[in-house]
């Protein structure tokens, strides 16, 4: 029982990369058939829905997870006492980043999710709201950051990284991910938008 | 940059408290300029004449100190909101970096005030007992020397061994605080040596065990201030990078042994 408290913050650790940042890249990946047009985009989310075992897979690999690392996270948040305005480093300030989009993403993925997949909403047509436009970017680039920066903090939580060199290596791929991913996901918003 | 020549006073500007359970207080002070004093002197010339920048005469500043060398840890307190050791830390060098406003003294704020600038630190001596930071070697015989530790890992317990326990990285820690009981980083460090050490090594499973207690390793949230603040530029954050690859693997191996 003493290693509980140990085994709750790695488990919150691992199920972020595997299975919540590999479903990053499949929505994404899915997403991305707005490039091909409308009329694949539309068939593609046809067919997901209409996939097997589709809410079996949401709820095991995605609603499940995502439920406890939220909730765990937040007691993570909690748990801090930031101090960016004492300790101006760069790592301070990525540490209080990822308790501030941590915020953002519970508020934005509930209200994504329940638009979307329970009020079954149109995104395309709500992106046409500036509002909801630059609120999309926030949430989806706060998504990318938490799990970009939050990669690297896995492979010195995992051990993956160890000295400065390794830890620097990770940091700049990390920081190069971020950009990549977040210039991928701001390309779908605006192909959504203006489709 | 500011011309030491120009410089009349040193004016310090002091966060008093009259004993743990009263509120602190702010207090300023000057003495004349003095080439080469750091802030143990100055806080000796105030002893001498504990009188306050508006002429008022106060109990003398309260503070700690001991090697006067950055070794001991003794008088870590936050200079200018840095924590740090007031024996190392040089006036000239201070003024000449944040100009001729008064220096700020304020204790550790991680740590229960006794008096003005003395602070508690024993907490951190429990968390050394609570890693099992020691060799053990008392026992019903004798065990030995043990085999030579090589020169690779004699390099990293070397870094490690520089730690005096001053707690500057705990208080630049954002996750030690009174939410939460985590070890520190200087501790996890600890263990990393006593687990490379021939003869502690015998209790290494005692140390990992600790360190995946409650308030153990997992309560690092990486924001690595520890390694930025540390006097001794002890690399903690591969040590503790290192630690949670240790850890890790113990806590799987214990799991797939029992």
């Amino acid at each position: 029982m003493s290693k509980f408290s140990f085994f709750l913050r790695r488990f919150h650790s691992l199920i972020a990369v595997v299975p919540l940042g590999l479903f990053i890249f499949v929505h994404f990946m899915l997403n991305s058939a707005i490039f091909l047009g409308s009329d694949a985009y539309v068939t593609m989310m046809g067919f997901m829905r209409g996939f097997p075992f589709v809410q079996v897979l949401e709820l095991l690999l995605i609603a499940i997870p995502i439920i406890f690392h939220g909730i765990y996270g937040i007691y993570i948040v909690y748990l801090a006492k930031n101090n960016v305005l004492q300790y101006k480093y760069y790592r301070n300030f990525a540490f209080y980043l990822q308790r501030i989009t941590a915020i953002i993403l519970v508020a934005f993925i509930i209200w994504h999710v329940y638009t979307l997949r329970f009020a079954d909403a149109n995104l395309a047509v709500m992106l046409h709201s500036p509002l909801i436009f630059v609120l999309y970017v926030i949430g989806v680039l706060a998504a990318i950051y938490h799990f970009t920066n939050g990669l690297f903090t896995f492979c010195i939580t995992w051990g993956i990284c160890v000295g400065d060199r390794a830890q620097k290596i990770f940091a700049i791929c990390a920081t190069l991910l971020f950009i990549v991913m977040s210039l991928w996901a701001v390309a779908i918003l605006l192909s959504l938008a203006l489709a | 940059m500011v011309d030491l020549k120009s410089v009349k006073y040193i004016k310090l500007r002091i966060k008093r408290r009259d004993d743990p359970k009263s509120p602190s207080y702010w207090q300023d002070f000057q003495i004349p300029y003095r080439p080469n004093m750091n802030i143990v002197s100055v806080l000796m010339e105030i002893r001498k004449n504990p009188v306050t920048a508006d002429g008022q005469t106060v109990n003398p500043v309260v503070w700690e100190c001991n090697c006067l060398e950055e070794v001991c840890g003794a008088c870590s307190m936050l200079i200018n909101g840095v924590p740090r050791q007031a024996c190392a830390a040089l006036t000239d060098k201070l003024i000449e970096k944040y100009g001729d406003r008064p220096i700020q003294l304020e204790p550790l704020t991680k740590f229960p005030v006794i008096r003005d600038l003395m602070v508690d630190r024993s907490k951190m001596f429990d968390n050394l007992k609570r890693v099992h930071a020691w060799v053990q070697v008392d026992g019903s015989w004798a065990i030995g020397r043990g085999p030579r530790l090589a020169d690779k890992d004699q390099r990293i317990a070397y870094e490690i061994a520089h730690c005096m326990t001053c707690g500057c990285c705990l208080e630049a820690c954002p996750n030690y605080n009174s939410k939460s009981d985590f070890v520190g980083p200087n501790a996890i460090a600890q263990v990393r040596m006593f687990n490379l050490h021939a003869i502690g090594r015998m209790q290494a499973e005692e140390r990992l065990d600790a360190l995946v207690a409650k308030g153990g390793i997992q309560d690092c949230g990486n924001s690595q201030n520890c390694k930025r603040v540390c006097p001794k530029h002890i690399n903690l954050t591969a040590h503790i990078a290192a630690m949670n690859r240790q850890a890790n693997a113990y806590v799987i191996k214990n799991f797939l042994d029992k």
